[in-house]
């Protein structure tokens, strides 16, 4: 459930967060924090470091070193408090083809300690914020990339949690449903829920993120409140460290 | 508990797919097919059989040959065990390749549950299913209870002797299910090592010797107790052992997942 959270104690603060992949710094000396309500946009080009840095926050990944801490708790070594804090939808909500959207929702609420009553009205609950109601008994193998997309975040809302990681989440969505996501987004936000969003979509962060991270080759390189209608200031940062970066690479 | 709500998931899956109906249906119409000619030679040596002093009786001659080809000496269609060899690799092949493969055992990780618990909570499914299986099977011989004599202890130790044969392959599959990215490969795995293990002991048999470390290590010298009736302590503690290793390989593989990533 969403908890209380003091407004001194960061939702999220990683700290000298490092690890690698296939031999490789994925994401190096990575240092964020994030606060109750806040909207953080992630960007990067392919292989900066995204995925995994969602991967390590949502606790499917463990960190070489560095520290992670939810609502002030180490999360290293209470690896269950990711049970209630996180809701994670990873790229391509992974899904299990022979089941319902309705079992999805209850294998999801029984992992997370649901049970009863209280897990049925949790899934009424998303299953109607998603606009899901009429598919709920429809097999996850047949629905539309779309559909498939909106019951991961779903799933990944059924317990409220208190950060909310999205990696790609409007992909395969049409243009009605990326606006429907926004609007889910701001409310959520609103409700006390902090949002990181990692997107290739530089138009996603500057609709609905107030603030922005860019990671380059694992490495943060820029971290700064996002004000309105800073589109095309984004885009300028954005290109002058990715160009950069290949540049220096090259 | 999460390690239930990993079990319940499981078992939803394999009820839901129609893999696991077909191959439970299939392997009892097989048993079916072995119970009939087995009470068929029954009936043939009744006569026979009745005037010997101890002579074998129903529990002997059916329902524990039922089980397996062990001690049945003649060419009949598979015993429960020998269809366990096929059936298990195949209800298991799925629990954690297909996971992998799908993307969702990093959501599961995700939940903060340990390897141990999704290993151990899907190895329980698993048995659940089984368990079902073998009280199917054996539902046949034990109905025809109110006609013959049962020595009821001796089909309970050959019964349990057989569900720890059937634990021993589930725990081998489910761990070669945590190794293999693809279901397929587990499921190949899972059968040549539940071959190699009911008949490592087969060349030391043939030359005579039925002692040693081959014919321990063979799950087949275990089960054989069993379905004569003989409950030895160091015959379960041998079952343990062989859920234990293959538990705690499964588990180590899916933790070293996590590392990797």
């Amino acid at each position: 459930m969403n908890a209380p959270t003091s407004s001194l104690v960061p939702v999220l603060k990683l700290e000298r967060v490092a690890r690698s992949r296939a031999s490789r710094p994925a994401v190096r000396d990575l240092s964020l924090s994030l606060e109750t309500g806040q909207i953080l946009g992630l960007l990067g080009v392919n292989g900066a470091g995204k995925s995994t840095t969602l991967s390590l926050i949502a606790g499917a990944l463990m960190p070489d070193s560095g520290t992670i801490h939810l609502q002030g708790q180490d999360f290293l070594e209470h690896p269950e408090l990711a049970r209630q804090t996180i809701g994670w939808l990873p790229e391509a909500a992974p899904l299990w083809p022979e089941l319902t959207i309705r079992e999805h929702l209850d294998a999801h609420g029984r992992l997370r300690g649901f049970s009863g009553a209280r897990l049925k009205q949790a899934g009424d609950a998303v299953l109607e914020r998603l606009e899901l109601q009429d598919l709920s008994q429809r097999l996850a193998g047949v629905l539309s990339q779309g559909q498939r997309q909106r019951l991961g975040l779903a799933c990944a809302l059924l317990h409220r949690p208190a950060l909310l990681v999205l990696d790609e989440p409007a992909n395969a969505l049409d243009p009605v449903q990326v606006v429907a996501l926004r609007k889910l987004l701001r409310e959520l936000a609103a409700e006390g829920t902090a949002v990181i969003l990692s997107t290739h979509q530089l138009t996603e962060v500057t609709a609905v993120c107030d603030r922005v991270a860019i990671l380059h080759e694992g490495v943060l390189r820029h971290d700064a409140p996002l004000p309105p209608d800073q589109h095309a200031a984004l885009e300028k940062t954005f290109f002058d460290i990715a160009m950069n970066g290949r540049a220096q690479a090259a | 508990m999460t390690l239930f709500a990993v079990t319940r998931l499981e078992l939803r899956r394999l009820f839901v797919r129609p893999l696991g109906w077909t191959i439970g249906a299939l392997a009892l119409a097989e048993l079916g097919w072995r119970f009939a000619l087995l009470l068929q030679l029954f009936l043939l040596n009744q006569v026979k059989l009745a005037a010997l002093p101890d002579g074998p009786g129903y529990t002997d001659l059916v329902a524990v040959r039922l089980y397996s080809s062990l001690i049945t000496g003649s060419p009949l269609p598979f015993g429960v065990t020998e269809l366990a060899l096929l059936v298990v690799p195949l209800l298991t092949m799925s629990t954690l390749a297909s996971e992998r493969s799908t993307g969702t055992l990093p959501l599961l990780f995700s939940t903060g549950l340990s390897a141990s618990r999704i290993l151990l909570g899907k190895y329980l499914a698993v048995l659940i299913w089984l368990a079902l299986w073998l009280l199917l099977a054996i539902a046949v011989p034990v109905s025809l209870a109110h006609g013959v004599t049962l020595d009821w202890g001796k089909l309970a130790a050959a019964t349990l002797g057989t569900f720890l044969a059937l634990a021993v392959l589930a725990a081998v599959g489910v761990a070669c299910s945590a190794f293999a990215s693809h279901p397929a490969v587990a499921a190949v795995a899972a059968l040549m090592i539940g071959i190699a293990l009911n008949c490592i002991n087969l060349g030391a048999q043939l030359a005579g010797v039925s002692s040693g470390f081959i014919n321990w290590l063979a799950m087949s010298t275990h089960q054989e107790t069993l379905l004569r009736g003989l409950v030895s302590s160091a015959d379960i503690v041998w079952f343990l052992l062989a859920i234990a290793v293959a538990l705690a390989l499964g588990t180590q593989r899916l933790a070293a997942d996590r590392e990797r990533g």
